[in-house]
């Protein structure tokens, strides 16, 4: 009998942790970032709104900052937030559960930075049928309900992986110019799976084949399958002037991006490279730790470009060690989605907002558009 | 006291793989095959730097392995080490850059912290008589919260190796002129004599393997079975705090939530190099090796240029294979 009852929670334990992964403990502890600010008198129209926002993870400073944003908007404009999120950004089903918590309380808006785009699609339907309305910030939800989602606000994924391909480009150009022999190119993605790393993967491919080509060279794409096959014209390996080998981990950890960069910063051709997001950027300055190849110019070395922020990206920055790296807006991201909301409840038309990444190096990293966005 | 142990010297006619070490050789073989097939394909694999890589990356995995190899003897496991070790960096680290405390006294709590987990786990196992694989799950996600919470959900960038406090980092690597020298392999390999001694000339030792081979039979020798029993899951706690500071030492910022399925490595390598999932049957060297395989493929494969996928379906097999090993090893054993 003791075996049996042993059994059945043994049993239910383990579907528990299926349903968690080893640990999905919920909760990435629910920061209440307006308690006080409701009541100050600061609201100048309708005043006490209530906004739940449900962001992708704790995780990340990137989500800090965010968080900043909002708090900023919540004193402006005197509403009152709640903020949620998962553990993790991999905690879909966590994410979903919080979505729908947000739901029951019927605030009068919801400002959502989805995980997964399709696993919110239900929720967002029981939004749209309790008359919320849902502002998607940082990544959007295309195939939301229709009418379900008033505003979506978040980066160009595509130009900001533009953006890093132009400014590399700026310092290798001549270099590839002069070239007899064929040059390579690195790039590390985290995954092949989300919009935001494929969308600033494919940004950055695009825009450095394109820059390459209008100069009269040649271009062959190669690695990682999912990014190869949406390569517009791939040239041939054998033949090419330029190699673009695109890298991906197997799992999204610091060490194995660090093994595939240095995989690729290890080859003889290889001129620059590009970590398009935190994990990965850390990944190509752990490589570098050991083999001591980054530098300023392709002439002394390997060239390298960052994406995102965090403390070890900024000093590798400011130093000169990476040339420099593309951030986005979370800031501004996490204040316009409160600010849309408001709007919307205010009886005004929102819009989406594409926002703005933005190209630092150490000149201006200091700069007021720019240092705010540039979390630790 | 145990009849595994001691079948495992009755055998007058050992066969020569097993005179130099049964699986814990043929594994060594590998790991050897494994680097000259890796260096022959790729040209960048070769280079010293990739090596000094390697065992960087190593580090972390091989010290949890060590500690995990105790609770495996017992037959049990732990499963909270990966978790376990971000969560003791986190709040080690957290103390160092936002509470100003010395370096040397953060590196202390992140040990201590694993010694206390490693205290809860053994009591949960040992004491309440909860399953490891359960109470270890429970703890794995403790941690996981916990660290997050600690730190508010930032990720912690210890002191680089240029910054004040930077030390630390030179534990595991040193630079003599311009060359990274990767002296943390020292470390291990010490650790490993140390912890070798003990598990095979030590009370704790043979009392460990006493528990996992027939625990009854060993409380009915006179043994305090729940103090070793304990002690196993302390070890393993203590060398996951051992395995946090090697962690924070090669990686530049440690971020919330991340860890969950580092125990795996740790536990995979254990099991390659010869360590039973049902207990009493393993040593620590066959746990370095077996580590160095699964570091190996992680490493290894992708310079050969076999892409995510490929990684882990190839890293499955050897696993599959390993458990096979031991397996039909005891088969054999009990046909005897």
């Amino acid at each position: 009998m003791k075996k049996k009852v042993l059994a059945v929670l043994l049993g239910g334990c383990m579907v528990a942790g299926l349903l968690a992964g080893c640990g999905g403990g919920n909760n990435g502890g629910g920061s209440d970032s307006s308690a006080d600010s409701s009541s100050d008198g600061a609201s100048s129209g309708g005043g006490d709104y209530h906004f739940e926002v449900v962001v992708k993870s704790f995780q990340s400073t990137y989500w800090q900052a965010a968080i900043q944003g909002i708090d900023a908007a919540v004193e402006e404009l005197g509403v009152t937030v709640n903020t949620t999120g998962p553990n993790a950004e991999s905690d879909i089903a966590d994410q979903v559960n919080m979505l729908n918590n947000a739901i029951s309380q019927n605030p009068d808006g919801i400002a959502l930075a989805a995980n997964d785009q399709s696993a919110v699609l239900d929720s967002l339907q029981d939004a749209l049928d309790a008359e919320i309305p849902v502002v998607c910030f940082d990544t959007g939800v295309p195939e939301a309900p229709e009418g379900s989602v008033i505003a979506t606000i978040a980066t160009d994924n595509e130009s900001a992986g533009a953006v890093a391909a132009e400014n590399m480009y700026e310092v290798i150009k001549d270099y590839i110019a002069n070239a007899t022999e064929p040059v390579r190119i690195g790039e590390v993605n985290q995954d092949a799976t989300s919009a935001n790393i494929s969308g600033r993967g494919m940004g950055f491919i695009n825009k450095m084949k394109e820059l390459v080509e209008a100069d009269g060279k040649t271009v062959a794409v190669i690695g990682n399958q999912y990014y190869v096959d949406q390569v517009e014209n791939n040239g041939d390996e054998a033949s090419a002037d330029v190699i673009i080998e695109v890298a991906v981990p197997a799992q999204t950890t610091v060490e194995l991006s660090a093994t595939e960069a240095s995989n690729i910063m290890n080859k003889e051709d290889t001129i620059a490279i590009f970590g398009s997001n935190q994990v990965t950027a850390e990944g190509v300055l752990t490589a570098n730790q050991n083999l001591s190849v980054l530098a300023a110019t392709p002439e002394e070395g390997i060239v390298g470009v960052g994406f995102d922020a965090g403390a070890t990206l900024k000093a590798a920055v400011a130093d000169g060690t990476l040339i420099g790296a593309v951030t986005q807006a979370p800031v501004d991201q996490g204040n316009l989605a409160i600010h849309a909301l408001y709007d919307y409840c205010e009886g005004e038309t929102v819009e989406d907002i594409a926002t703005d990444s933005y190209w630092y190096d150490a000149e201006n990293m200091e700069e007021a558009d720019i240092a705010p966005n540039l979390y630790d | 006291m145990a009849n595994k142990t001691a079948s495992k010297t009755a055998g007058t006619n050992k066969s020569f793989i097993d005179r130099m070490g049964g699986q814990k050789f043929i594994v060594l073989i590998i790991v050897i095959a494994m680097f000259i097939f890796f260096s022959a394909m790729s040209p960048q694999f070769r280079k010293y730097t990739t090596v000094v890589s390697i065992l960087d990356y190593s580090y972390y995995i091989a010290l949890m392995a060590i500690g995990v190899t105790f609770p495996l003897l017992t037959a049990g496991v732990d499963l909270s080490i990966g978790t376990g070790l971000i969560c003791y960096s986190l709040i080690g680290g957290y103390l160092i850059v936002h509470q100003g405390w010395p370096v040397a006294a953060g590196m202390l709590v992140t040990v201590l912290l694993g010694v206390a987990f490693g205290v809860i786990n053994g009591c949960l196992v040992a004491l309440m008589d909860l399953p490891a694989f359960l109470a270890t799950l429970c703890t794995c996600m403790i941690t996981r919260g916990f660290g997050a919470m600690v730190v508010g959900g930032y990720g912690i960038p210890w002191p680089t190796a240029a910054a004040p406090g930077g030390w630390f980092r030179s534990i595991f690597k040193i630079q003599i002129g311009g060359q990274n020298i990767p002296i943390g392999f020292l470390w291990i390999i010490l650790l490993v004599i140390v912890m070798s001694f003990v598990l095979n000339h030590t009370k704790m030792g043979r009392y460990t393997r006493a528990i996992g081979s027939n625990k009854e039979a060993t409380k009915l020798s006179g043994v305090n079975v729940k103090f070793y029993h304990v002690m196993a899951y302390v070890i393993c706690g203590l060398f996951a705090g051992l395995a946090a500071i090697a962690y924070s030492a090669i990686f530049a910022t440690v971020q919330p939530g991340s860890g969950a399925g580092f125990e795996l490595d740790a536990i995979g390598g254990a099991i390659v190099g010869g360590t039973s999932m049902t207990g009493a049957v393993g040593s620590i060297t066959g746990t370095l090796i077996g580590v160095f395989v699964i570091c190996l493929l992680k490493t290894g494969l992708p310079f050969i240029g076999l892409t995510a996928n490929w990684q882990q379906i190839i890293t499955g097999f050897v696993l599959i294979a390993a458990v096979l090993f031991d397996i039909l090893k005891r088969k054999r054993e009990a046909g005897k």
